[in-house]
């Protein structure tokens, strides 16, 4: 391989490394266990040179943990040995303050060996839907939240440490399940080493380091050159986070300064870290930053660690974008998925057709239904759902979605065979969407009801719940409306939200997912979308 | 006699095949998009002036289309009304979602074949388990059908929860419906395909109905026109899993024809592998826009269950309508001549997905093309002679090719000249061979063993660097390139493919009621077939697909022949773990396993062809049409390449590379160290040297 790699080649070479973590990718979808995997797609996979810079990651990564994992996995490969490693080693850990920010992200790490030197790592996290503990929004501390799996062998040269997995398995509600979900990063990281193996014997390298100079500085200089084109200046917006009922609101401050091709994201000024699961570690916060910035600026390149390079992070420690331990996480999304929409609304002025409005899907939905069914058997279930997109300069909001985060439904017929629930609807609440030039998509609503007949599961199934905008909406853009409320009622009255809810056969559950904020003046609205949404009943006629 | 047709986007192709000689006769013409049986007709009264009496002789019409797939992409089907369960008329425009672009905020999606108002709710409700939680009401049923009836739609579809667990509620509709919309064609899910995922089994039954009055009214207008030129044979369709189905089937269920176009070449590529004898074989099929490609392995292609159609975004999977029913398993990348190269944002070189299309076609067409493509690539290597493409009918532009490689590749990529002309060809390659590896190993195949089989305009001509670069030992490119792929539709095998969901763990299923759903199937199949006049021994193929208790996907299995009832447990369960370990790694036997669907195939022996031999008798010698300077990848310089015309090579034939084999349709390539020969069906065999090069060098 010539030092420096020419244009054509390195196309090539790039191209086939994509293709490998997508592979990789593919495989955890078809071995997975829980549906918040193998249907919703609630997990990431990705590879570094022996470095550990981010080289690439799969298509349908989730931007949090993608975002996360590129500073984590380097600070954690930087952190091991090398002369420590063996062929074999499986490392598992899922300290929130590593990685992607609570416990229930769990990580699998591979070195990769070629030629008897470690060449790559692998790393596949996945959002196991059970990691024990309380499983609420309102915790005080990590520990209530579940098992904390400091980084570990799991495999050592091979061979199983059982005791590791012992322990795992003692701290979870459905052991069989957890104990699948890591086999499926298992599974994932070994397609992944055995095709990167397979490219550097075809290709006769030695390793991948002089390949990641070439990715990682072009990916900079693409990034670099579209951030110089925006006017340079300070731009500033707050963000209002609504939270557990009797506290004061969390106020998030952001400053972007666009100078030439750098750009600073200062967060200084935030809310201190709060009493409850909304707390956001560094990495998870940064891998919103990071979101926001590669979407408005480079969103088509593939990412990787030269993405990052022009951007800086300021958020002070002891914030609530950049807690302690042992603060609360689990319910971290609730705060830092704002974090792209609070950069997108600070731009807006200067980028305004490369920004959307507030989004219902800001934050995620997660709802977590667990219990017993009448033979005692335990179900653990997890759905996670958007709300209506905000509509933007160019169309209207484009559907339901989680954003900034990603996520997949699970379907209706999956959800009731793997758990004793009926789902009464799903569909979308007309006139929720944020009216404006464009309107904002619309929310949707899904009712779950607990049976009470031959099929009732044990009393009581338990239902927590991560969630937002039931009392802040969607905010419009430019003129336009904000979106609808979300809604929490248990059997018709407003419920909490954040503790834990306590059904009981024949109690019906009404989520209601908030509304899109709308883009441009309602009155500068076209005839012909009018007259749509009154066709489709997607607003009040 | 048979006759194959295929009608394409541009051209409508004819092979007309005598059973008893082996001769072929072939026609080519102009689609009419608008009536596409006006062009069937011109071209069978061609063949008929060719050959007089061939219509009334033939037995059997073969038909290929890409009415159904056009009609999805340009959303020209039917009035379509939907019934489903209360509470979830949304499920078709909700999908799954998911962003297929994490970061992109602007991507589109794609717009449901159903708009909201028309998609009506029934009062009624299953369990997963197929039990009934609230009774079927048909007061609200008839209250919705009277909605659909003011609406004047002109097709339904019905998809209601569970239901492929018991139809009930869904044949009570269907008899509600035929009561109530007399004439109005409807799909039911259950009849469609009964699969668990609502959204999945809702957006394939709705374009089932989307298309059934489009595809019905053209069969019968087909049949008209066949009957009134004095066909006296049947008619038959290409489905997208491979096999033929009738024209009262395929009109029944039209979502099963949705691939019935590129079928073709992989059944001729199923049939050449069993014919010659090649375990593996990899077809590949480069036109224009794509290339299409198919391993088949000890003669069979595999079938997948699902796939997309009308992507908003050509090539990002998940932006497209998910269809669920058996299909070929095809892999379509966007390379094709007509992909356009240039220097990316991020400073590399960049060829494809977009394509310059046959309109304005590339540079060298001289049409209007400005950006440098493959096949302007393709001239500027030698590889094509700019005075006989497409038999001389149409000169190329070389100079407009050099200038735009140099303004719109060389130049930005600070690269020399030639670098950028080669790099276009290999690049291509690459990206063929890359997705080629992925797709070979995915299927437990291997690239080092395959024959590659290369089909349309382009792929003779990119067959070797692909070959190459597979580390595969030869390749073989059929007389006619471009009409090689029709002879698949004579070897299609009469089937139809069969799926049923039903969640039963291995260890405590009842392998004897299991044998009786397997029973009902293959009856269904039966049923199918004898509609369609099949007669013979139907032979019927069991598959199942089964998962660890709690995953999410299914890898499917083969089942031994003979009663299900009889297999012993262990050995299902063995299967399945050397199954899943190759694909995996691991296995996990102490954990348990259920089987997920039921798969049965139906089908009827294949029908001989016999292949045509060629009858060329002239010496080696007289086929040189002499010799021209083309690139060696390997050598990185122009070297003289002998051209031949394979028209007028003999059997047996055996000539060293680098050669340029000429055609009217295509140009094969042979580099150095390859050895081409002639067999005596005029098939050219090209075995490549053993030490090939590692890609990115060569």
């Amino acid at each position: 391989m010539p030092a420096k790699i020419d244009p054509i080649t390195l196309e090539i070479l790039w191209r086939r490394l994509i293709s490998i973590v997508d592979e990789s990718d593919a495989a955890v979808a078809r071995t997975a266990f829980s549906s918040l995997l193998r249907d919703a797609h609630d997990y990431t996979c990705m590879f570094t040179d022996s470095r550990g810079r981010e080289l690439a990651q799969g298509t349908l990564a989730t931007p949090g943990q993608s975002g996360a994992m590129a500073l984590g996995i380097r600070q954690l490969v930087q952190a091991l040995p090398p002369d420590s490693l063996h062929d074999g080693d499986v490392f598992i850990t899922n300290d929130p303050w590593a990685l992607a920010g609570h416990l229930n992200d769990v990580c699998v790490l591979s070195p990769i060996f070629h030629r008897g030197r470690t060449v790559a790592f692998t790393a596949c996290i996945l959002h196991h839907s059970d990691i024990g503990g309380r499983v609420a929004s309102d915790n005080r501390e990590v520990f209530e939240e579940g098992l904390f799996i400091p980084l570990v062998r799991l495999y050592e040269a091979g061979r199983l440490n059982e005791g590791v997995l012992a322990m795992i398995r003692a701290n979870v509600r459905t052991p069989d399940q957890v104990n699948g979900d890591i086999r499926s990063q298992i599974a994932a990281n070994h397609v992944c080493a055995r095709q990167i193996v397979r490219m550097l014997d075809e290709y006769g390298l030695s390793d991948l380091d002089a390949l990641a100079d070439e990715i990682i500085g072009r990916s900079e200089q693409s990034i670099r050159a579209a951030i110089a084109r925006a006017p340079a200046g300070v731009y500033r917006a707050d963000g209002v986070i609504e939270q557990v009922a009797g506290q004061p609101d969390v106020r998030i401050c952001c400053a972007v300064t666009i100078d030439g091709s750098d750009i600073t994201v200062d967060l200084s000024g935030s809310s201190p870290q709060v009493h409850w699961g909304g707390n956001v570690v560094y990495n998870f916060t940064y891998a919103y930053v990071h979101m926001a910035i590669k979407s408005i600026f480079d969103p088509e390149i593939p990412n990787n660690e030269g993405i990052a390079a022009p951007i800086r992070l300021i958020a002070p420690e002891g914030t609530v974008v950049n807690c302690r331990h042992p603060a609360a996480v689990a319910a971290r999304m609730q705060i830092g998925h704002f974090i792209t929409e609070v950069i997108y609304r600070a731009l807006a002025p200067a980028l305004p057709a490369r920004v959307l409005a507030g989004s219902g899907g800001t934050p995620a939905t997660m709802q977590m239904f667990y219990g017993r069914y009448r033979d005692g058997r335990p179900f653990h279930t997890v759905l996670i759902r958007g709300g209506g997109m905000g509509a933007g300069a160019a169309s209207d909001g484009a559907g339901s979605f989680i954003f900034p985060a990603n996520g997949a439904n699970t379907p209706v017929e999956i959800l009731e065979s793997d758990a004793p629930l009926l789902i009464e609807c799903r569909e979308l609440l007309t006139g929720s969407g944020g009216a404006g030039r464009h309107r904002g998509a619309l929310g949707r609503r899904e009712v779950f009801r607990v049976p009470d007949d031959e099929h009732a599961p044990q009393s009581p199934v338990s239902l927590a719940i991560q969630s937002g905008r039931f009392r802040l909406p969607a905010e419009g853009l430019f003129g336009g409306q904000p979106g609808a409320l979300a809604q929490f009622l248990v059997n018709g009255q407003p419920g909490n939200p954040y503790g834990i809810t306590r059904l009981e056969p024949g109690d019906v559950v009404t989520m209601d997912a908030a509304g899109g904020g709308g883009y441009g003046d309602p009155r500068e609205r076209d005839p012909e979308s009018i007259a749509r949404d009154r066709r489709e009943g997607k607003v009040k006629s | 006699m048979r006759i194959g047709v295929d009608v394409g986007g541009t051209f409508t192709d004819f092979v007309l095949l005598d059973d008893t000689s082996g001769r072929t006769h072939t026609y080519k013409c102009l689609t009419t998009p608008r009536d596409p049986a006006e062009a069937i007709e011109q071209g069978l009264r061609a063949l008929e002036a060719q050959v007089p009496g061939c219509i009334s002789a033939l037995e059997e019409v073969i038909h290929g289309t890409t009415l159904v797939i056009n009609a999805i992409i340009e959303r020209k089907g039917a009035r379509t009304g939907l019934l489903t369960t209360r509470g979830f008329r949304d499920v078709l425009e909700l999908g799954r979602e998911i962003r297929y672009a994490a970061y992109d905020a602007f991507a589109e999606m794609p717009v449901p074949l159903v708009p909201r108002e028309r998609r009506l709710e029934v009062n009624e409700r299953l369990r997963a388990d197929g039990s009934v939680l609230v009774p079927f009401d048909e007061a609200s049923a008839r209250a919705a059908i009277a909605s659909l009836r003011d609406q004047q739609v002109e097709s339904v579809a019905v998809c209601l929860l569970n239901s492929f667990e018991n139809p009930a509620h869904e044949l009570a509709l269907k008899r509600l419906l035929a009561e109530e919309l007399p004439g109005v064609p409807v799909s039911i899910s259950y009849e469609v395909l009964p699969q668990i995922r609502e959204y999945e089994r809702t957006s394939t039954t709705v374009t089932n109905a989307y298309v059934k009055p489009l595809t019905s009214r053209y069969l019968l207008q087909l049949t008209d026109r066949l009957g009134a030129l004095g066909f006296r044979g049947r008619l038959f369709i290409m489905l997208s899993s491979g096999g033929v189905t009738s024209a009262t089937t395929a009109a029944e269920f039209p979502v099963r024809i949705i691939e019935s176009g590129p079928t073709a070449a992989v059944i001729a590529g199923q049939y050449y592998s069993r014919l010659f004898d090649c375990p593996e074989m990899f077809c590949f099929d480069m036109g224009g826009t794509t290339a299409k490609s198919c391993l088949i392995q000890d003669g069979i292609a595999g079938v997948v269950p699902t796939f997309e159609v009308g992507r908003v975004q050509r090539f990002q999977k998940g932006s497209g309508l998910t269809i669920q029913v058996p299909v070929v398993d095809l892999m379509e990348i966007g390379a094709g001549g007509g992909s356009i190269a240039r220097a990316s944002k991020l400073g590399t070189l960049q060829v494809g997905p977009d394509s310059s299309g046959a309109e304005p076609g590339p540079i060298c067409y001289g049409r209007g093309g400005t950006g440098p493509t493959v096949t302007d690539a393709d001239l500027l290597l030698g590889y094509l002679d700019p005075e006989y493409f497409l038999g001389g009918t149409m000169r190329l532009d070389v100079a407009a090719a050099r200038r735009g490689v140099e303004e719109h590749v060389a130049g930005p990529l600070g690269v020399s000249f030639m670098d950028a002309v080669w790099g276009i060809h290999d690049l291509i390659n690459e990206t063929m061979a890359a997705a080629a590896k992925t797709h070979i190993a995915e299927r437990g195949g291997n690239p080092r063993l395959v024959t590659v089989a290369a089909f349309g305009g382009a792929g003779p001509v990119h067959a070797w660097g692909l070959a190459r670069k597979l580390g595969a030992p030869r390749l073989v490119v059929p007389p006619n390139a471009g009409v090689g792929s029709a002879l698949g539709f004579f070897t299609a095998p009469r089937a139809f493919d069969l799926v049923r969901s039903h969640k039963v763990p291995f260890a405590t299923a009842d392998l004897a009621r299991l044998e009786g759903l397997f029973r009902e199937l293959e009856a269904e199949g039966e049923r199918t077939l004898r509609k369609a006049g099949a007669e013979g021994q139907i032979r019927f193929t069991r598959s199942v697909e089964a998962r660890f208790i709690g995953q999410g996907s299914e890898t499917s299995l083969p089942v031994p022949e003979g009663d299900f009832a009889a297999l012993d447990p262990d050995t299902l369960r063995a299967l399945f773990d050397a199954t899943y370990e190759r694909l995996y790694g691991r296995t996990y036997p102490e954990s348990a396993v259920e089987f997920v669907n039921f798969c049965v195939r139906a089908s009827l022996p294949v029908q001989l062809l016999q292949l045509p031999k060629i009858t060329t008798r002239g010496t080696v010698a007289a086929a040189r049409k002499g010799e021209r300077q083309a690139w060696c990848g390997t050598e990185r310089a122009f070297v003289p390449h002998a051209v031949w015309d394979r028209y007028k090579l003999p059997p047996d034939a055996e000539i060293p590379g680098p050669g340029i084999f000429e055609e009217r349709e295509s140009t094969v390539i042979v580099g150095t160290g390859g050895r081409a020969r002639v067999d005596e069906y005029g098939f050219l065999w090209v075995s490549l040297p053993e030490e090939h090069g590692n890609a990115g060098e060569d």
